[in-house]
């Protein structure tokens, strides 16, 4: 085996100029993407933007058609074992047999890694208890909820203990709870110093944990940068009014329109109206003084940060996940 | 960890040379373990087979066939048939189990592994092995019990299993690449059946070749079926075994070398 590198690379993952076509449809069209060793790097997309394709390439699971990836310096397609021994994959859909326990499944996987049977054993052991998940081990993981099984299908991947964790949307479809419980994992391992890259809906999740935010979009990373940097991309700040009757908002919409020339949006039904704003309070005043002129009663309102989802769908527009042309808007906000 | 560390491998397994065997065992000690939890799998493979064995030898049994090897009676033709047709019957389950393993979210953890890519057929091969093994036992003792005989002695009874064990596990190769080649598994549970009856009914299983139809004949001779077939029943009447024998072995060897690549192969693309 390649054994010591005495200076290691400091790039987990180094992507350069992948494509990837399945028939007619482009699911990547040319991503270039670092993940740094011992960072947590967010993809951040909608549904169909192309983040489960480029994990998988990236996983040894899928060739790309054109580009370069390599794995702590190794081709993906030119070295895949050397990649494989060195990635733990917690893919979309669950890699366990549901007809086995808990423990079965740990081992099973820990020993086709290339583990011991006594060191599968205890290893599962341990990474149980981390992930609390110690009690079920010797149940069928069919008896499982959704939260225990990813979180045991996180143990699979960390049975190794591989320097790099490839996760595809490890949160989708769990409780508030359970997601609370996972993340909790993954910070604990990012202490340990595990490099960790995922994929992600969740735009609240990204902004808290992740070092770096790549956001994808029809195949193409369309923005890059810590989420602070994410969110600087909207302009100023946002004003937030909360109307004391949400069938006003219309009404409310065209007001501020006509009277204060702002470019309000409604969230529907919630009587939520935001807006971007440059100048802060004088758009405050000017916009409360005109619902106010035309008897449109304000229950709450204030300025804030935009959050990272105002800056995604700023980024990837309106008509995200549905079936567009995957022709890539240039990079930047959208006035 | 560091990250001088993170370019090493994390903790290593055996040379990859032993690597095929010993994943290969794991595969098989999974199915295994799944079968001692849910042991109730075990009764379609095991329960029916030895159903039709009686019923067909009920039925059929006394009926008196001429011009075949054996005694005048079919019973004695007809068991063979009745062993062999039977592990044609049950070897589309490997093809299923694999193709059902392929779409879901374990096929993607082994193939992100660094696992020997072929002990995942061979694996499930295996495993198929014992289930044919343990059918196969039961399978003869059902037909002693129902006036079976074979004249070569102990050593025939298990070559007589060996041939079943053999035959269908290389059938079950070729399920395995015809279930992946198919992909969907509805489909594919709908398909796989119609291939492995056809192979049993156009073979000397239910009658002597020069009493099936006349197209069916040129087709009934190179069948492996017929070859596995003729050959129990040479073991079993003492009759002369060569040629079955030399048949079975270059289809076993066809069978497992070429639609076992390919359904390596098929594996390892179906991500």
């Amino acid at each position: 085996m390649a054994q010591s590198k005495t200076t290691a690379p400091p790039v987990a993952v180094d992507a350069v100029d992948v494509a990837k076509n399945f028939g007619a449809v482009t699911a990547l069209g040319g991503v270039n993407l670092t993940v740094p060793a011992g960072t947590l790097t967010a993809l951040l997309g909608p549904n169909g933007a192309g983040k489960t394709t480029l994990v998988r390439i990236i996983a040894t699971l899928c060739r790309a058609d054109r580009g370069r990836v390599a794995v702590f310096g190794f081709d993906v397609a030119e070295a895949p074992a050397q990649v494989r021994a060195r990635i733990g994959l917690t893919g979309q859909y669950v890699g366990l047999d549901d007809a086995l326990t808990g423990r079965d499944n740990l081992v099973l996987i820990g020993r086709l890694a290339g583990l011991a049977h006594r060191r599968a054993r205890s290893r599962a052991a341990d990474l149980a208890e981390l992930l609390g998940v110690a009690d079920a081990l010797g149940r069928s993981v069919r008896t499982y909820s959704g939260g225990m099984r990813r979180r045991l299908d996180l143990a699979a991947s960390l049975m190794t203990n591989p320097p790099l964790i490839v996760l595809d949307e490890p949160t989708t479809g769990l409780d508030p709870a359970s997601r609370q419980q996972l993340w909790e994992a993954l910070a604990g391992l990012r202490a340990g110093g595990t490099t960790m890259l995922l994929t992600t809906q969740y735009l609240e999740e990204a902004d808290r944990f992740a070092d770096a935010v790549h956001v994808l979009s029809h195949g193409v990373i369309i923005a890059s940068g810590t989420p602070s940097e994410l969110k600087g991309l909207v302009a100023g700040r946002v004003l937030e009014i909360r109307l004391d009757r949400p069938d006003q908002a219309d009404a409310a919409v065209a007001v501020l329109a006509s009277e204060a020339a702002l470019a309000a949006q409604a969230e529907p039904g919630s009587g939520r109206l935001t807006m971007p704003t440059d100048d802060g309070a004088d758009t405050l005043l000017s916009a409360a003084a005109a619902l106010r002129a035309s008897g449109i009663t304000i229950a709450d309102l204030g300025l804030r940060q935009p959050s990272l989802d105002e800056a995604f769908l700023a980024l990837t527009g309106p008509a995200t996940g549905a079936a567009q042309e995957a022709t890539a808007p240039a990079i930047g906000a959208r006035p | 960890m560091t990250a001088a560390s993170a370019a090493l491998a994390a903790e290593t397994g055996p040379e990859p040379r032993y690597r095929l065997v010993r994943d290969s065992g794991l595969v098989a000690g999974r199915y295994l373990r799944v079968l001692r939890m849910n042991p109730g799998r075990l009764i379609y493979p095991l329960v029916q087979p030895i159903v039709l064995l009686v019923l067909f030898t009920s039925v059929f049994g006394n009926l008196t066939v001429s011009g075949h090897h054996g005694s005048g009676a079919y019973r004695e033709f007809l068991i063979p048939g009745i062993i062999i047709q039977n592990a044609v019957l049950t070897a589309p389950i490997a093809g299923l189990a694999l193709l059902r393993d392929a779409g879901s979210g374990l096929a993607d953890r082994f193939r992100s592994l660094p696992m020997s890519r072929p002990a995942v057929l061979i694996g499930r091969l295996a495993y198929d092995g014992i289930l044919f093994a343990i059918q196969a036992v039961l399978l003869i003792a059902t037909a002693f019990g129902l006036g079976f005989s074979v004249r070569t002695g102990p050593a025939g009874v298990v070559a007589i299993a060996l041939i079943a064990v053999v035959f269908g596990a290389s059938v079950s190769v070729a399920s395995a690449w015809l279930a992946l080649t198919i992909g969907d598994i509805e489909t594919a549970e709908r398909v796989m059946y119609f291939p492995a009856i056809a192979l049993n009914f156009v073979s000397s299983a239910f009658a002597p070749v020069p009493y099936l139809a006349a197209w069916m004949q040129p087709i009934a001779r190179v069948n492996p079926v017929t070859s596995a077939a003729d050959l129990v029943r040479s073991l079993a009447s003492g009759g002369a075994a060569a040629r079955p024998a030399v048949m079975l072995g270059c289809w076993v060897i066809a069978l497992a070398a070429v639609p076992g690549v390919l359904a390596v192969r098929r594996w390892q693309a179906s991500a």
